[in-house]
């Protein structure tokens, strides 16, 4: 079975009077471990699906199956206790609460999930390591530069080890070293510990790094191309 | 989450000190005053009970309503039984005669007062400032005690004699000579211009009324012991049921009814206060939950419950409400000690005595301490800082992570 299943997807906005589709008869499957990027220009609505990926909204009509769970058909408590077991999200302006350390961030998820104040640091201590943030535990979001913030985001979207990471644009404000580094750390997260990864951008350097282009022309299925590792 | 919370409120500290700060001051304000009011009212129910009716009286029935002087009854062994009953101070017996005082120059109405000189004395606020040379000798005597006003108006001095004449119990007038001992001053117009206090057994022989009275007042240790006392009474007198105990707020309605609407009137201003604190802390609490919109989205979104955003909005509240407390209830036990202490001095602005309610008052108002209303008050706010975060809780509550998001 499919970890992400996506069925015939609609998504429309109303703006006043007026109805604004933003995603239309969408279908696709995402495995677990992979590795894809939602490509196109603003608008595309490549932000509306990751939302409706990551449970954050309904689709109008179509499907939304994730580990074999209909969104549209679960509460929405059940639905957030979903997120925070199993979806870690990178959002791109980071998104971090400003009143918390980089420490405190990172352990937010954990926190939610009742995870042990000790076992809680332990962990994020350990990701701090992999992602360069030692010495930065106890910054708060605003004295990190911006590609520090991103790397805090990433270590709170993987510190319960969710099955899927979903990134809107995750090196939009980020320069091009900052958005390279990030790139490789996520790929060696993808190799190493088997996260799934979709991302949004239009961004080619990421583009160019993803295993899986899912194109979105106006709210629609483009082209959808692997390519070998 | 706390520490979260506590870190919120802290995000816009100007806002949060602005709130703090008026709720304590209304906390003080309301704890203060109260306590100021509490101490003036103890201080005059104090005074009316120990020159009037006493915290608790005996009287035959119908006496209160009508102060017909036919309806005076007989004590026996009564005033010593209740001497002897825990938490009783004193116990004063007085008779109350209508009647007609004439001077060699003047006459007038007064009320002749029957009283025991020396359990009176040292009860009676009227009659603390005499000294032996100004005080009646004796139950029998002609010694009398004469208001102030009356005194002037008789156009006699001290060591003058006038005499009294009263209507007996046989309808019979019936005319006595006294010597002006000493003059009291209330600092009531009514009472001063009509008072004559002369000894317990020489009104009763005038009255014809032999050892009998019209009052038992008892004059207790301290004023709440009347849920002792009181039920004491009724056993003592359970067997003559010409009798009945009354308390002081009966027996002194005037007193009790100014008391009671000076006290709503108060009640209402601090209901408006604490009502004016309440939108106060609604309007910090919705526009710091509106502030963090999408802040709130981004915490739904990572997988916390529209619950658990619900439970750090009202903790946040519940931090400034318990905060706004303690030092409000800090400030007000401080003011408290000040106005107990030193008071508020009203003799530069007010040039007579102050007479509330038919009693006189001292005009330096201190406060009392009054812990059962102070901790209410401090439990009200705590629980109005709750009650004011519900909406906003609700509104974070009700926000969609989307949604929220979208907006910049």
């Amino acid at each position: 079975m499919s970890l992400i299943q996506l069925d015939k997807v609609c998504k429309t906005y109303r703006t006043g009077n007026l109805e604004v589709p933003a995603v239309v008869d969408f279908t696709a499957t995402i495995e677990a471990g992979e590795f894809t990027v939602l490509a196109g220009p603003s608008g595309s609505g490549k932000t509306t699906l990751l939302n409706l990926i990551g449970c954050l909204d309904q689709p109008s009509s179509g499907q939304v199956v994730l580990d074999g769970r209909n969104v549209a058909t679960t509460p929405t408590r059940k639905l957030a206790d979903f997120r925070l077991r199993h979806i870690g999200f990178i959002f791109q302006s980071y998104n971090l609460i400003p009143v918390l350390t980089a420490l405190e961030n990172a352990e937010f998820t954990l926190m939610l999930r009742g995870v042990p104040q000790q076992q809680r640091h332990q962990r994020v201590r350990e990701l701090f390591a992999l992602l360069g943030l030692e010495g930065l535990e106890n910054r708060r979001p605003n004295d990190l530069s911006g590609g520090q913030q991103q790397r805090v985001a990433i270590a709170r979207a993987i510190a319960a080890e969710p099955a899927v990471v979903l990134a809107d644009e995750p090196t939009a404000n980020l320069d091009s070293r900052a958005s390279r580094e990030l790139l490789e750390l996520m790929h060696r997260l993808n190799r190493e510990q088997r996260t799934t990864f979709v991302f949004s951008s239009h961004d080619p350097q990421v583009v160019d790094m993803a295993r899986r282009v899912i194109s979105l022309h106006d709210g629609r299925l483009a082209d959808d191309r692997r390519r070998e590792p | 989450m706390l520490i979260l919370a506590w870190r919120n409120i802290w995000r816009n500290r100007r806002r949060t000190l602005i709130t703090l700060a008026a709720i304590a001051l209304s906390v003080t304000l309301v704890q203060a005053f109260h306590n100021l009011s509490y101490g003036v009212y103890q201080s005059m129910i104090a005074g009316g009970v120990r020159a009037g009716s006493g915290h608790l009286t005996i009287y035959r029935k119908g006496y209160v309503d009508s102060r017909d002087e036919r309806l005076s009854w007989r004590r026996g062994d009564l005033a010593e039984q209740a001497a002897a009953l825990p938490g009783v101070e004193a116990v004063l017996p007085r008779v109350y005669l209508p009647g007609m005082a004439q001077s060699s120059r003047e006459s007038r109405g007064i009320l002749l007062t029957g009283i025991d000189p020396r359990a009176e004395r040292p009860i009676n606020p009227f009659l603390k400032g005499l000294d032996d040379t100004r005080m009646i000798r004796s139950l029998s005597g002609r010694d009398a005690l004469v208001g102030f006003r009356l005194l002037k108006e008789l156009k006699l001095k001290p060591g003058r004699k006038f005499v009294v004449t009263v209507q007996n119990r046989s309808g019979d007038l019936a005319s006595e000579l006294f010597r002006v001992r000493g003059v009291i001053t209330t600092g009531l117009k009514d009472v001063d211009g009509r008072l004559i206090m002369v000894g317990l057994k020489k009104a009763a022989a005038m009255a014809g009324i032999g050892g009998e009275i019209h009052e038992l007042a008892i004059i207790l240790d301290q004023p709440r012991r009347d849920r002792d006392v009181g039920p004491a009474l009724e056993k003592l007198i359970h067997n003559r049921r010409q009798l009945v105990v009354i308390p002081w707020d009966r027996a002194m309605p005037n007193l009790a009814n100014a008391i009671k609407l000076d006290y709503a009137s108060q009640k209402f201003i601090f209901a408006i206060i604490l009502l004016i604190v309440t939108i106060g802390v609604v309007n910090t609490q919705l526009m710091s939950v509106m502030e963090r919109y999408r802040e709130f989205g981004i915490i739904l979104a990572v997988g916390a419950t529209a619950g658990r955003l619900r439970l750090l909005v009202l903790t946040e509240s519940l931090i400034i409400g318990l905060s706004a407390m303690l030092l409000g209830s800090a400030l007000g036990s401080l003011a408290t000690l000040y106005l107990s202490r030193v008071g508020i001095d009203l003799r530069s602005f007010v040039s007579e005595s102050l007479e509330f309610g038919g009693v006189i008052f001292d005009p330096v108002l201190r406060a009392a301490w009054d812990f059962g209303y102070m901790t209410q008050i401090a439990c009200y706010v705590v629980i109005l800082s709750l009650l004011a975060a519900l909406y906003p809780a609700r509104k974070a509550g009700r926000i969609q992570p989307a949604e929220a998001m979208r907006k910049i």
